[in-house]
């Protein structure tokens, strides 16, 4: 039950982002340095997350990148299901005739509803919720 | 975001053996016949289960495997953990490694909330609530144990 590599980068490039005043544009470089994830492994990312409209990048002397038209609205689960190949427990749930037994497993009915739980969760928690969390913990580091 | 093939076939295993009734052994090449499951592939996952004090093995012509427990009492939960090993969604900070403010962020309202949605349903269920109809849209399951 893991979050990939890909997920939690893009959750923290994200993120970090989202800390940013607003209309700022921030270059791969200064993102990289921030999150110390390096500049390619984000150019990867960026390509899913841009195509989703998470992100919007600019090119230019003023380019860099911004947060896409949800803005502080992206939820988690947008930026998980952008990047992460599934978010399924099991195969079956994810999509529809992958199992013979799928009409009469007992054990799918679980794994459905574990993967809706998950849903629910990641689509709860927003870029604004994450800014407030992170806004807490640091004024509780500064005391 | 996975549960692994072990962690699934442990629980079919078990859900089968509780279908079953507790009475007498059961098979695993039964248990492969109707899940669909190879028998090398139920034996492996029947070690661990054994080991973990789920099931007893019972030798003989008339052998096969019991439950130990009954199905109200196995924790689906519990049963992943003896199967998976930790659940949680992002490992944590090794010893020493010092997590960035974002990624300790991240921890507090993501990854943590996750792993207890997770925790919380698993553990909310044992192998009787999922043999049994709690949920009157998918009743018609019922009919197919």
């Amino acid at each position: 039950m893991k979050i990939s590599t890909r997920g939690r980068y893009s959750l923290e490039a994200l993120l970090y982002l989202a800390l940013q005043p607003a209309g700022s544009r921030e270059s791969t470089r200064s993102i990289a340095e921030h999150t110390k994830i390096s500049d390619g492994y984000l150019e990867q990312l960026f390509i899913p997350l841009k195509k989703h409209g998470l992100i919007s990048g600019a090119r230019g002397i003023q380019g860099g990148y911004t947060l896409g038209k949800k803005g502080m609205n992206t939820t988690v689960g947008d930026i998980l299901r952008a990047v992460e190949t599934t978010l399924s427990p099991v195969p079956c749930v994810e999509k529809s005739g992958t199992c013979a037994k799928e009409r009469t497993c007992i054990a799918r009915r679980t794994w459905k509803k574990l993967d809706q739980k998950i849903e629910v969760c990641i689509d709860g928690i927003n870029l604004s919720d994450l800014k407030q969390t992170y806004d807490t913990l640091s004024r509780e580091a500064a005391l | 975001m996975k549960i692994s093939t072990r962690g699934r076939y442990g629980i079919r295993l078990l859900l089968d053996m509780a279908a079953q009734g507790k009475d007498s052994p059961v098979t695993l090449a039964s248990i492969a016949g109707r899940q669909n499951i190879s028998v090398p592939y139920l034996e492996q996952v029947a070690v661990i289960l054994r080991r973990a004090g789920y099931i007893r093995s019972v030798k003989g012509a008339a052998g096969g495997y019991i439950l130990l427990r009954t199905p109200a009492e196995i924790g689906i939960g519990e049963v992943l953990n003896a199967l998976e090993g930790d659940l949680s969604v992002v490992d944590p900070p090794l010893p020493g490694e010092k997590e960035t403010p974002l990624q300790r962020c991240l921890r507090a309202a993501v990854y943590n909330k996750l792993d207890k949605t997770i925790h919380d349903t698993l553990n909310s269920l044992t192998l009787e609530t999922m043999l049994c109809k709690d949920d009157e849209n998918e009743s018609a399951y019922m009919y197919f144990i």
